[in-house]
């Protein structure tokens, strides 16, 4: 790692100065090499989701993070300008719900309890599936564990930086996430083999049951803890056991619960179980039925993730209305809209438009749905999601209001460098060389559902 | 406030409509009367403050506002600040033949017996009580093109529908086309598909040369059949598999054929062209290599789904500017509202304006993009003089909404189908009314 590079004019060099003791050598750290320092974006409608809409506003970033936003900016001199008269910037898009660059490997569908499956292991950095989302703006991904478990694998936070290493890829200091089920996918997976679950009850009691078993578990371990700090000698330590330290995790609040879950009754039977157990919901996925006990729902503290208008491909997406995200967000409920798909995943803005159509969502209603509230669902809301000075730089400039199906995506930044860049001749990728690994499959019905 | 005049003239006159239970609305004897609006007519470009006049089921009149007879009595919609144009076609759905589609009790997609069943008509199985077709309908999809899953090789024959109406009425042609499929997906029997049972045909070869055999084995048919005519004593025993392909290889109605790959398009168009079909090609969303090629066939092309993936190497964009492409050579094209990844999903049919938004994005000109989902679907199989455009002597299928079609944001106001004010009303409606 080279030596942290100050930008010469005095302003910055004071500023930067002022903000070393908290991140220090924060672009090469990164290995952020080649990016400039400081970014100007000049001229765009800027939409900040956090507090409005700028008409000509200005961005400025500095060392890969948002510097200031508004109608000017204190800029140094020696910044790079870009031009974006005409143009839409707003936070990189976040999907919430990917399964993405995993190469098939979405579901170890051997066992309706899997929860010491982590997903990066199966993550294929060179997947074309990244590099289309990217050239979709999408900049945040968390790419989870499928759905034919009840309690599934532990999800991997990704920003989508193509081009660069695995480890750089990762989204670092990222909480954990792991990913339930619920439905007629495990009861499916399971019931045709004959094993339990079959039904929505074996579902229900297959989580207790593992749930018991990790209390068990814990009582042992502070049983032996007990032991070691009363100073007793000769105590046998109980074994690891990496399933039932994941589940522990989820008792201890260590991961945020993440619900594949389609029907009302079901939401409201899972939050009881997380009660009897003492875990919180962070987000339940897919969610369709989420309009008929938003009130119930919102008193949790739980969001969603779901889709803007899928409906009718199983029986338990039968009473799915377009109108659920908007209905949902009104009765109190943090909704956001997600891909589970890696064809949706390059328009997830455009998805966010069609609320403005289906309820009449405000466009910041709407751009919200695709940044800040997934990025509070995967618990990075402190990071990215917003236009505001401390986050990290995750920009898109879009050519056209990116609530619009017209909208494309033109340049994506994020952590301050530019990845995509659509007026380049080729892939308009900033940083890939050599071959793309093909995608996982395209369909766009459930694709997670562990068949 | 004009809004909300609107919605209370449409309130005013659905009520006896909603009141009376089962009772579709007919089309009202008395004529009705656009005006205000911006009138994208399709045929003839846009026509700011327009006035467009139904009567009997028919659009009566078209035109800028004073340049059109409206007739007395008629019913006034005012469309101020509104956008009109013509129903919507989308030119391949599954609907009536599927209402779940992880339930396949719901599901008449196709048969599986066999490849070449060119003898299975979609309107047997046609489910006019489906709930799909409201739920597109609330979009601005007045018409559709239903066709049999893509499984075989000739998988059966298209049926014309709009979107509204008893069975009889939805029903506005049946056999208007052949559906064929072409490439990968059809080996199933080569041990690639379910059971892993390996039976001919197993590959692309022998699913060509099958299907010669059949336009042969037709040929030789049609001689037997013809020489049995002129002995009037002679018994003979018709094939309805052979006799449904007559019309086809004649070439009096189109062969859709559904085909991805460009050497698969190069292949099928080979064996087309030997046999005069009069084709109209599908999907060709890797077919980029062979733009060229297609354009010169001249023939139609849909475009389906526009969200296929690229191969791995290509460029982000390489099936979004796909229509743009092969317009800017002078190929008449449609878009379907097919999702990605092969299967016809009609669940998403609503969505078939943005497709064509989608298009429109990356290159095409927006004139064309409407024409791509209203007339040019319209023409290629067979209606171009009932539908797709605001022409007075056509079906008055025309649809009233808030901004640009095209866009997802706009949302649609109203629907006309044979002049009928059509509810919009869906089993989605009811379920967001019900817990509003």
């Amino acid at each position: 790692m080279g030596s942290c590079k100050l930008p010469s004019h005095s302003f910055v060099r004071l500023f930067a100065v002022a903000l070393l003791p908290l991140a220090p050598c924060a672009m090469t750290a990164s290995g952020q090499q080649g990016a400039s320092e400081d970014i100007v974006f000049k001229g765009a409608t800027v939409m900040t989701v956090s507090h409005g809409t700028i008409e000509h506003g200005a961005v400025w970033i500095h060392a890969g993070k948002i510097a200031g936003v508004g109608e000017t900016v204190p800029a140094p001199q020696g910044a790079t300008v870009v031009e974006a008269t005409g143009m839409w910037l707003t936070p990189g898009i976040i999907d919430p719900h990917s399964h993405s660059a995993l190469d098939g490997d979405v579901n170890e569908a051997t066992s309706p309890v899997t929860p010491s499956m982590h997903m990066i292991d199966a993550f294929d950095n060179r997947s074309a599936d990244l590099y289309r989302a990217l050239a979709g703006g999408v900049t945040t991904e968390l790419l989870l564990h499928g759905s034919a478990n009840m309690i599934g694998g532990q999800a991997v936070v990704i920003k989508n930086k193509f081009g660069l290493d695995r480890d750089a890829m990762l989204f670092k200091g990222a909480p954990g996430s792991i990913k339930f089920a619920s439905g007629e996918n495990p009861k499916r997976v399971y019931g045709s083999r004959d094993q339990l679950p079959s039904t929505r009850m074996g579902n229900f009691e297959v989580m207790r049951m593992a749930f018991e078993d990790a209390r068990h578990y814990m009582a042992e371990w502070d049983a032996y803890d007990a032991k070691i700090k009363k100073g007793e000698k000769d105590v046998v330590a109980p074994k690891r056991d990496l399933k039932l330290e994941a589940l522990a995790d989820v008792l201890r609040g260590k991961l945020y619960v993440q619900i594949h879950c389609y029907r009302a009754d079901e939401f409201l039977t899972e939050e009881a179980i997380a009660k009897e157990y003492g875990y919180k919901i962070r987000a339940f996925h897919h969610a369709l039925e989420m309009y008929k006990v938003a009130p119930e729902i919102a008193a949790d503290g739980t969001a969603i993730a779901t889709f803007a208008d899928w409906w009718g491909y199983k029986d338990e997406a039968r009473d799915a209305i377009p109108w659920n995200a908007v209905m949902s967000m009104r009765k109190g409920v943090r909704v956001a809209l997600k891909s589970d798909s890696d064809d949706h995943i390059r328009r997830l803005n455009s998805e966010a438009g069609k609320m403005v159509h289906y309820g009449g969502a405000t466009e910041d209603e709407a751009i919200k749905m695709v940044t800040l509230n997934p990025a509070w669902i995967i618990g990075v809301e402190d990071r990215v999601g917003s236009i505001d000075v401390g986050k990290d730089a995750d920009i898109v400039l879009w050519n056209h209001d990116p609530l619009s199906n017209y909208a494309r995506a033109m340049k994506v930044y994020i952590d301050g460098e530019l990845f995509f860049d659509a007026s380049t001749t080729g892939w308009g990728t900033t940083h890939f060389t050599g071959v793309m690994h093909d995608g996982g499959d395209f369909g766009s019905e459930d694709q997670e559902d562990g068949q | 406030m004009k809004l909300l005049k609107l919605a209370v003239t449409a309130i005013a006159f659905l009520a006896p409509w909603v009141a009376a239970t089962q009772d579709r609305p007919a089309a009202s004897s008395q004529a009705i009367v656009i005006t205000g609006g911006k009138l994208l007519t399709v045929s003839h470009g846009t026509i700011e403050n327009g006035v467009l006049v139904i009567a009997d089921g028919k659009i009566a009149g078209v035109g800028a506002a004073g340049s059109v007879k409206v007739p007395k009595g008629a019913q006034v919609i005012d469309a101020k600040g509104m956008t009109v144009y013509p129903g919507l076609i989308d030119p391949e759905t599954n609907f009536g033949l599927t209402e779940i589609s992880a339930d396949d009790e719901t599901n008449d997609l196709e048969e599986r017996s066999d490849e070449i069943m060119p003898h299975m008509h979609v309107a047997d199985a046609f489910h006019a009580e489906t709930d799909l077709i409201p739920v597109a309908r609330l979009n601005g999809i007045t018409n559709a093109v239903v066709a049999p899953a893509s499984g075989d090789t000739i998988a059966g024959q298209d049926l014309f529908i709009q979107l509204y109406g008893n069975r009889q009425q939805m029903m506005l042609g049946n056999d208007v086309a052949l559906a064929m499929n072409y490439g990968a997906e059809q080996r199933r029997r080569g041990g690639r598909g379910e059971g892993g049972k390996s039976k001919y045909p197993s590959t692309r070869m022998g699913l060509i040369t099958e299907l010669r055999q059949t336009i042969l084995d037709t040929q030789a048919y049609v001689a037997k059949r013809d020489a049995a005519a002129k002995k009037p004593d002679a018994e003979f025993k018709r094939d309805l598999k052979y006799e449904a392909l007559i019309p086809y290889l004649k070439g009096e109605r189109p062969v859709v054929i559904g085909v991805y790959e460009s050497y698969d398009v190069e292949t099928i168009m080979k064996l087309a062209d030997e046999f005069h079909l009069k084709v109209i090609l599908n999907h060709v969303t890797h077919s980029q290599e062979v733009l060229d090629e297609i354009a010169k066939y001249k023939v139609p092309v849909i475009i389906g789904s526009i969200y296929d993936a690229p191969r791995a190497n290509e460029r982000y964009d390489a099936v979004f500017s796909l229509p743009a492409e092969l317009a800017k050579r002078g190929v008449k094209i449609a878009i379907s509202s097919a999702d990605a990844g092969g299967p016809v999903s009609s669940h998403s049919s609503r969505n078939l304006p943005y497709a064509a938004g989608m298009a429109a994005a990356y290159g095409l000109p927006y004139d064309d993009a409407l024409k791509a989902i209203t007339l040019n679907v319209a023409e290629m199989f067979g209606f171009g003089d009932k539908l797709g455009s605001l022409d007075a002597g056509k079906m008055a299928n025309v649809v009233i909404a808030n901004g640009d079609p095209l866009d997802v944001r706009t949302d649609v106001k109203r629907v006309f189908i044979q002049g009928v004010d059509v509810p919009l009303v869906t089993r989605q409606t009811k379920l967001r009314d019900e817990y509003k």
